[in-house]
């Protein structure tokens, strides 16, 4: 894992608190579990090389 | 057979030409509801006496010489998102059962009854959709009614065990990473995610609006098309719903399969499951002759980007109450959309981007091919309750697993159809993914499926 649990943690205490979000200290090992794995799926979305001109489609029509 | 047995459209044709009534059809459901739910858990509301009334006037229609609507007499119920004039939409929650009832019906509520069809109740979900399972703490998890023991998927896993129980015929779900498919796939019915946009989501709670859909599960592949014709088409209601004029699928369904190229997905696909799963999508394969393989690229990173954009839209959208009272949520999903208000806004951006990159590469594939084949779930249902579960020889987290094959398809709005088929005791589900608005396509192929006796959903 390129992000593990306890640098989430590190990220979640700050990032929680710049947009007001209790975060006890008991429930912190469980949210940075769940943290982890988001950041390391977030990280295979970001690291992925796309053509500058690529868009996301906010009127999205498949 | 028996009036209990028949699916939707054979009910309504025995209402129409008055060989059943509607009351007697809805009060047989009402009966069938009290004696199996208790066990099952798929109803968190019955509305027993509004049932009762609109069965009655359905009658009065039929007696009077009018058309009664496709779904004459037809009792059905709707995952407890959708909105039901009357009716507190508790989504799953503790905390939305302090709002006052809904004002009117959710635009596809409304639609089915036009149609004729009795609205029996409400049913159990994930909290907030967030979820595969529908171990739902606040108001207990729904069984499946192939082995009580286990897991009806989810987040629709009341809509799956309720058409699987035979309580009621035909529900809604909604799906935003597999919440049709995964309770339709472990309950042994038939799932209906139509294309993103040809459903109007108005009156349903949202999740993550990018990827949001609502559809029918059923029993026959003739069910979801009378089910998606009764609600497909453009309302303005809907920010994202689709401006293409509604196509009826309904008198497609007979046409058979002949011209239709069919593959079955590799890569991705073909790993990471049970072997039980992959052989299901080869018998599917065999019965439709797909001798083919087709490589869906970077499928494992838009199953990673469905769940970046999931995680910064949920956990956006209930911010408010997750600073407030967290306490409220459902242990089950608590720690998850705490996480999920963390996701950074550069990471959302860039999966917002690479799903448009994905969506044209996909879209290319649909040039040579006109359905593929996949596994809905990895492995049959679990128990209640289970962490973990060994897959392939190897150990993974159950819950967040049964969408490996799901997110990948829904992230980009294709329309898909999950089939159940048979190896075992339990069901499997597979997959019949298809170009965008080519829903048609796919219940085709399902129809012959069950012409085949490939595809079953008999009453567990």
């Amino acid at each position: 894992m390129a992000i593990d649990p306890s640098s989430a943690a590190r990220y979640a205490e700050q990032a929680a608190a710049a947009i007001g979000l209790p975060l006890t200290p008991a429930r912190m090992p469980a949210v940075a579990q769940q943290l982890a794995g988001l950041l390391n799926a977030a990280a295979l979305v970001v690291e992925f090389p796309l053509p500058e001109d690529v868009e996301p489609a906010p009127a999205f029509e498949p | 057979m028996s009036p209990d047995a028949l699916d939707a459209v054979g009910i309504a044709a025995a209402v129409r030409r008055r060989s059943a009534s509607a009351r007697d059809t809805v009060e047989a459901a009402l009966a069938r509801i009290a004696e199996r739910d208790k066990a099952l858990n798929c109803f968190t509301a019955v509305l027993a006496d509004a049932a009762r009334r609109e069965a009655a006037a359905v009658d009065a229609r039929v007696a009077a010489g009018e058309d009664p609507g496709p779904l004459a007499g037809v009792p059905f119920a709707v995952k407890n998102l959708f909105d039901v004039q009357g009716l507190t939409t508790l989504a799953g929650s503790r905390i939305n059962a302090e709002r006052p009832p809904a004002a009117r019906d959710a635009a596809c509520v409304a639609a089915l009854r036009r149609a004729g069809a009795v609205l029996v109740g409400a049913l159990n979900m994930d909290e907030y959709a967030f979820g595969f399972t529908t171990e739902n703490t606040h108001y207990g998890p729904t069984r499946n009614p192939r082995d009580p023991e286990r897991v009806a998927g989810g987040s629709s896993g009341g809509s799956a065990a309720a058409v699987a129980g035979g309580l009621v015929p035909l529900t809604l779900g909604s799906d935003t990473n597999g919440s049709i498919r995964v309770p339709a796939a472990l309950c042994g019915v038939l799932g209906l995610k139509p294309t993103y946009g040809r459903v109007s989501r108005r009156g349903t709670a949202l999740f993550a609006g990018a990827f949001d859909h609502v559809g029918p599960l059923a029993r026959s592949a003739r069910d979801l098309a009378v089910a998606l014709d009764a609600m497909q088409g453009p309302d303005p209601e809907d920010p994202v719903a689709s401006r293409r004029p509604a196509a009826p699928t309904r008198l497609e369904l007979d046409r058979g399969i002949a011209g239709l190229r069919v593959a079955v997905a590799d890569e991705h696909f073909a790993r990471g499951g049970e072997p039980e799963v992959f052989a299901a999508v080869g018998d599917v394969a065999r019965a439709l002759d797909a001798r083919e393989r087709i490589t869906i690229a970077e499928a494992h990173r838009a199953r990673a980007a469905a769940m970046v954009i999931t995680a910064a839209e949920g956990g956006q959208l209930h911010l408010a109450d997750l600073r407030a009272r967290p306490d409220a949520f459902d242990p089950m999903t608590r720690d998850r959309f705490l996480a999920a208000t963390l996701m950074p806004a550069t990471a959302y951006v860039a999966a917002q981007r690479f799903r448009a990159w994905y969506r044209a590469r996909v879209r290319a594939l649909f040039e040579r091919v006109d359905v593929i084949l996949a596994p809905t779930t990895p492995y049959p249902a679990p128990p209640i309750g289970q962490d973990r579960i060994q897959v392939d020889g190897g150990e993974v987290l159950m819950r967040p697993t049964l969408g490996l094959f799901t997110q990948p398809l829904s992230f980009i709005g294709l329309p898909v159809i999950s089939v159940p088929v048979w190896r075992g005791k339990l069901p499997l589900g597979v997959q019949l993914i298809g170009a965008p608005f080519q829903e048609s396509v796919l219940l085709r192929v399902a129809a012959h499926l069950e012409r085949q006796g490939v595809v079953a959903s008999p009453i567990a």
